[in-house]
């Protein structure tokens, strides 16, 4: 398959051309309540072609018949020179890599009876459906994926990919009257079968969770003092601050470039945020991004203080900085553009936990567990799963429909303790930009203090 | 290639049904005002659902050359797995469908050159000092085949048309976006472009100024944007899935009226010129308008073929499905209307909340929420930062507002709707006017 693209790499009059060929293997599983919905297997391929010319923009073509390839490199040719520009496109430097990147199968899905995949998920719905009379449904599934990446550019990159994810993930439904609530637990790794075998009792607890929260009080709406558990900090630095960090939202607006100056201060000196697409095993890593550039743990706030951002080549040679290895595509349907990949908060000070974060709080919420977040830059929201109520220093009642509102300048800022419990989040979900959705990405935190926040609800 | 596949099912399994899609799209985007990439994707697909034994499977493929055969075997193996479902695939007279217009020449037609001058036009009466312009302009043209082993057929083009465009503005540290689109199945007028960039630069305008937040539960007219948070539970609710679930509050609720006696929400596959509308259903099951709720009163859900047989009814025709996957319940056009019908465009889109707001002592005009859907969506509670809103004070718009957030239960707030605007509109799939609803909560920093 290299030897197929690099030769219609050669045969293309473009300046620069590139093309990915992605070949994925995938079984899907899913109940709702005791019902099967669906037992399949899918193989799904396409292939992406990229083009640059100098003096023109990007050509693009995407499509599923491979026999197309050499028309489709042509197409984009043709594409590209018909946007003419003034201002040209540059890509920074990136050393050619011609190689293998094999990840660890943890146990290969593809050799592993849909029966029995069947037979997991089964028992994890049934864990849930089996806490209470009051879970009245659950959405429950079972992913896997092996995807092959074939990836080479007329600079001379030539990488073979393997990339294996798993995700098993299930919502109960607890219903009472008119009143529903739900827990929703979700696991994903790029890893394989091996790493998804023992979840019973989370899913038990999250079913427990969504009966526990029909007797749950609404958070009351205002501004209080938060903790954030190290699944949500996960998401909040994720929304919060990730998305401005990505090289696309500033490199060509000088006044988002002024507002995101390195040297910046945005939080205290106890904060320090990265993101890392080169940890192991997580569910947001790659050896290399989609356009051949090996992925690092690029630190975006050091001690309070900007330091980095994260880049495509194109968004890395706009600004004189380095390309990280950011520039991320869902599928061969879509061309690479920046994004996250494992966004962490590192962690504060060695032995301080939870209790010691609470103690001086007369009043506030301790926010637990993500349902999701959204961003628009400056503002952004974050949807706990649950919460507590805290009270003179101790965690008192639980309370539902926790909505943190937030403000990317006053929120970072107003973040003064973090403690040393860091853990990285095993989240299924993914992240959506530009209509690529879901890419996945994991956070990773310990809990994190907020001295004020606005949750929103009934005042 | 449906023949095909169908005649290798048969005999090999009790019946089966198929849909072949084959997309292409062009697309031009602007970046900051200029444009940057031009692309193309060609795309196809063929889903297989068998029922073997009783059980239900499925299998799908993007392959250029599908083996039929491969897809039966891997569709058996799924069902082997499978539910038992009595399917009963239906045969419906080629006379029995609605001819709609789903497919324009010109659009499918429309040049690469086209779509550049539409999105430069567009760039051109957007440009604003200090404010960053993106702009997407994009063309589709998409056949699809649908058939059983019952007999049935359908096929039919549809094309699609899509236009966004959105305006950054920060100033200090300060972030302003503003967004609105166009989706049609034929491309824009001039008049529609127009219409777009009024739209736009009228939110603009009234966003420049900011003012405190109000608090407490006051009177808040969602516009057609920002309805998606309120009406995204009834959508749910609405679905006969959840129904048969025992999760959808509206579950054993047809007959009662439980919204404001003016409100009806319609979902409609025959729509003219929607990119959604379409003469049959992805299970061949011949499309018809459905009153979902009218007057107040809930009058039925929506199913597909699967669900409809274990809820012991009949398919509404809202089976959707993908190359992968089984199918299941999908809406198609979904309109949210008052008793008159709510006079489609009777305001220009520059006047902001769709005349609802003269008599409005203190509140908002909600435009956009931040993280619609990630919540407890199907209870009908709803708790959101806003993403653009703007103070409504002695019924005059006074600023945007920032740093707030609006809660409320959408069953609550829809009992009594304090007033349906003159603004109805289109946005994707959806039809509504703006709404103004009382006693939502605000709350501020």
């Amino acid at each position: 398959m290299k030897d197929r693209l690099a030769t219609a790499v050669k045969q293309s009059r473009a300046g620069y051309t590139e093309i990915r060929v992605e070949r994925t293997w995938s079984s899907a599983v899913a109940f709702r309540g005791r019902r099967l919905e669906t037992a399949t297997v899918s193989e799904d391929q396409g292939g992406f072609v990229r083009v640059l010319n100098e003096g023109y923009g990007w050509g693009i073509a995407s499509f599923t018949s491979l026999d197309e390839l050499p028309a489709m490199v042509a197409r984009a040719n043709e594409l590209s020179r018909a946007v003419r520009l003034d201002d040209p496109i540059r890509l920074a430097e990136s050393a050619p890599h011609a190689g293998d990147a094999i990840l660890e199968l943890d146990g290969d899905v593809r050799g592993v009876a849909l029966a029995e995949k069947k037979k997991l998920l089964d028992r994890y719905n049934s864990a849930m459906l089996a806490v209470s009379d009051k879970i009245v449904d659950t959405q429950s599934s079972y992913r896997d994926e092996v995807s092959e990446v074939w990836y080479v550019n007329s600079e001379g990159t030539s990488l073979y990919q393997l990339r294996p994810e798993v995700v098993v993930s299930g919502t109960a439904i607890g219903r009472r009257n008119g009143n529903i609530e739900k827990g929703l637990e979700s696991i994903g790794l790029r890893k394989g079968w091996n790493s998804v075998q023992s979840f019973e009792n989370q899913f038990r607890v999250v079913a427990q969770r969504a009966v526990d929260l029909l007797d749950a009080p609404r958070v009351r709406g205002g501004a209080y003092p938060v903790i954030l558990d190290n699944e949500l900090a996960g998401v909040f630095i994720h929304e919060a601050f990730g998305h401005l960090s990505e090289a696309d939202f500033v490199y060509e607006n000088p006044q988002a470039r002024e507002m995101m100056t390195l040297g910046r201060r945005f939080g205290k000196q106890v904060l320090n945020v990265g993101d890392n697409g080169a940890a192991a095993g997580l569910r947001g890593t790659l050896p290399y991004d989609d356009e051949g550039t090996p992925t690092q743990d690029t630190p975006l706030i050091k001690e309070g203080i900007l330091v980095g951002r994260l880049h495509s080549r194109e968004t890395a040679a706009k600004l004189g900085e380095r390309p990280t290895g950011n520039a991320r595509a869902i599928s061969f349907r879509h061309p690479p553009i920046v994004r996250m990949t494992n966004t962490y908060i590192a962690p504060g000070t060695k032995g301080v936990g939870f209790n010691d974060l609470i103690s001086d709080i007369k009043l506030g919420v301790y926010a637990c567990g993500a349902f999701g977040g959204q961003t628009m830059l400056e503002n952004f929201s974050f949807t706990a799963g649950w919460g507590y109520m805290i009270r003179d220093g101790k965690v008192a009642e639980l309370v539902k429909d926790v909505v943190l509102a937030g403000n990317l300048f006053q929120t970072l800022d107003r973040i003064d303790h973090i403690a040393g419990d860091f853990t990285w989040n095993q989240m299924g979900g993914g992240c959506g930009k530009g209509g690529q959705f879901p890419l996945p990405v994991t956070e990773g935190a310990p809990h994190v203090r907020i001295e004020e926040a606005l949750i929103g609800g009934d005042v | 290639m449906i023949d095909r596949l169908l005649d290798a099912a048969r005999g090999k399994v009790d019946g089966a049904d198929a849909l072949w899609r084959r997309e292409e799209q062009t697309a031009v985007s602007f970046e900051s005002g200029r444009l940057k990439a031009a692309g193309i994707s060609e795309e196809a697909g063929l889903n297989l659902r068998v029922v073997a034994h009783g059980r239900m499977g499925v299998a799908g493929t993007t392959a250029a050359k599908p083996d039929p055969k491969e897809l039966v075997a891997r569709a058996g193996a799924s069902a082997e797995l499978g539910e038992v479902v009595e399917l009963a695939f239906p045969n419906p007279s080629p006379q029995s469908l609605t001819p709609i217009s789903t497919f324009f020449d010109r659009t499918a037609n429309a040049s690469l050159s086209e779509l550049i001058r539409m999105g430069r036009l567009l760039v051109e009466r957007l440009a604003r000092p200090d404010c960053q312009v993106n702009v997407a302009v994009q063309r589709e043209v998409a056949d699809t085949a649908v058939g059983n082993t019952a007999g049935a057929r359908g096929e039919y083009r549809t094309t699609g048309f899509a236009v966004t465009a959105d305006i950054t503005r920060i100033a200090g540290d300060d972030v302003l976006m503003v967004y609105d689109q166009y989706v049609g199945a034929d491309m824009p007028s001039d008049a529609d472009l127009e219409a777009l960039v009024r739209s736009v630069d009228t939110r603009l305008t009234a966003a420049l100024k900011i003012v405190t937040p109000p608090d407490g539960a006051l009177p808040v007219v969602f516009t057609p944007a920002g309805l998606a948070a309120v009406v995204l539970p009834l959508e749910q609710a609405l679905s006969g899935k959840t129904v048969l679930q025992g999760s959808s509050p509206l579950a054993g609720k047809v007959g009662e009226a439980l919204f404001d006696a003016r409100l009806s929400i319609i979902d409609d596959p025959l729509t003219p010129g929607r990119p959604l509308s379409r003469p049959v259903d992805d299970e061949c099951v011949p499309s018809r308008s459905n009153g979902l709720v009218e007057r107040g009163v809930v009058r039925q859900f929506v199913y597909d073929l699967e669900t409809a047989a274990r809820a012991k009814t009949q398919s509404t025709g809202n089976g959707r499905r993908g190359v992968f996957g089984k199918p299941h319940i999908g809406y198609t056009n979904i309109l949210f209307r008052g008793t008159n019908g709510g006079a489609q465009l009777a305001a220009p889109l520059h006047m902001l909340g769709g005349g609802l707001i003269a008599d409005i002592e203190d509140g908002l005009i909600v435009d956009d929420l931040i993280g619609v859907g990630q919540g407890n969506v199907i209870s009908g509670a709803f708790s959101h930062p806003v993403g653009l809103a703007y103070r409504v004070q002695r019924g005059e718009i006074t600023g945007r507002v920032k740093d707030a957030a609006v809660a409320g239960n959408s069953y609550e707030l829809l009992k009594k709707i304090g007033g349906f605007g003159n603004d109805g509109r289109w946005l994707g799939a959806r039809w509504s006017p703006s709404l103004l609803l009382e006693g939502v909560s605000v709350a501020r920093r």
